[in-house]
C-alpha cells in the first residue's frame, strides 16, 4: 500500500485492550486537521469497528499477531488503513452482510453485520480488499461548515 | 485502558427498580465482562431493568450487541426493560443501527 509522507503508522498486538489506543491516536491526528466533533466521534466508531474485526476474526485463537493502523493525511481528508496478516476471508461476502436491525421484528435480529454497517453509516467511503491477511480503507473527508473542536 | 474511560457499572436498587449505570468507554474489551455482570439482573423479572448511560462515553456494535440480548432476554420474560439518559453520540449510533425501535417497544412491556 502506497503512503505519503504525512502518514502515522501504529502497529499494535491484535487484542481488544489496545483497540482504545487507536482511537486516542485518531482523536490527537483528526483534531489537529479540523475535523469536527461529531466526524471525529464517528470515525472512531469506524476504526474501532475495523480493529475489532482484526481482534475477533484474524488470527487463530492463541496465535496472536499484529495490527497495523495507518493514518495518512490526505488533501482535505483523513485516510485510515487497518490491516492484518491474519486468515482472508471472502471480503465481498462479508461486504454484502453489512446488515443493519431496521424493518426486521425481533426474532430476526442480530448483531452480526453491524460492524460493517456501521463503518459504511459513518465514513464517506470503505474499502475491503487484501489476499494476504484483510485490509480496511476508511475515508472521511474534512467538511468545512462545521464547528471546530 | 485509560483510567477516565475506563468501563465500570455502579447499582442501585430499589424496591421496584435495578439501576445499572454504565460509566466509560463500553468496547469489545469489555462487552463480555459487562454481559456477565448483567445477566443476574436481566433474569430477574421482579423489578424493572433500566440502563442509565448518562455517563456512558463510547459505545461500539459488540456493546449495542449486549443490549439488544437484553431486550430479547426481557421481552422472552415479559419483563420490563429501559434505558435512560442516552447520551446525543449514542443514541445517533442508536438511530443508525435500527436500535432505537426496540428500545421503546420493551420499555411498554407491562409485567
Amino acid at each position: 500500500m502506497e503512503s505519503n509522507n504525512r502518514t502515522v503508522r501504529l502497529t499494535l498486538p491484535a487484542e481488544a485492550d489496545y483497540i482504545d489506543l487507536v482511537r486516542l491516536t485518531l482523536y490527537g491526528i483528526s483534531s489537529k486537521m479540523g475535523f469536527s466533533y461529531e466526524d471525529i466521534e464517528d470515525m472512531k466508531v469506524a476504526v474501532s469497528e475495523a480493529c475489532n474485526n482484526v481482534v475477533v476474526h484474524a488470527y487463530e485463537p492463541g496465535q496472536g499477531g499484529n495490527m497495523e493502523v495507518h493514518f495518512e493525511d490526505i488533501d482535505n481528508g483523513l485516510r485510515i488503513l487497518v490491516q492484518d496478516q491474519g486468515l482472508s476471508f471472502d471480503h465481498d461476502r462479508k461486504v454484502r452482510s453489512a446488515d443493519s436491525l431496521h424493518n426486521k421484528s425481533l426474532d430476526e435480529v442480530s448483531s452480526g453485520g453491524l460492524g460493517l454497517y456501521l463503518m459504511q453509516a459513518l465514513m464517506d467511503h470503505v474499502e475491503v480488499k487484501g489476499e494476504q491477511g484483510t485490509v480496511v480503507i476508511l475515508t472521511k473527508m474534512v467538511s468545512k461548515s462545521e464547528e471546530m473542536v | 485502558m485509560v483510567q477516565e474511560n475506563k468501563f465500570r457499572m455502579e447499582k442501585q436498587l430499589t424496591d421496584d427498580d435495578n439501576i445499572i449505570s454504565l460509566i466509560g468507554e463500553l468496547d469489545l474489551s469489555k462487552a463480555s465482562e459487562f454481559n456477565s455482570a448483567i445477566d443476574p439482573f436481566v433474569q430477574e423479572t421482579n423489578r424493572k431493568l433500566i440502563l442509565n448511560l448518562k455517563e456512558l462515553t463510547y459505545i461500539d456494535s459488540t456493546g449495542i450487541g449486549v443490549i439488544l440480548t437484553i431486550i430479547k432476554t426481557r421481552h422472552a420474560l415479559k419483563a420490563p426493560f429501559g434505558v435512560e439518559n442516552i447520551p446525543p453520540k449514542v443514541q445517533k449510533l442508536f438511530d443508525l443501527t435500527g436500535l432505537t425501535p426496540f428500545l421503546s417497544a420493551v420499555a411498554n412491556t407491562v409485567n
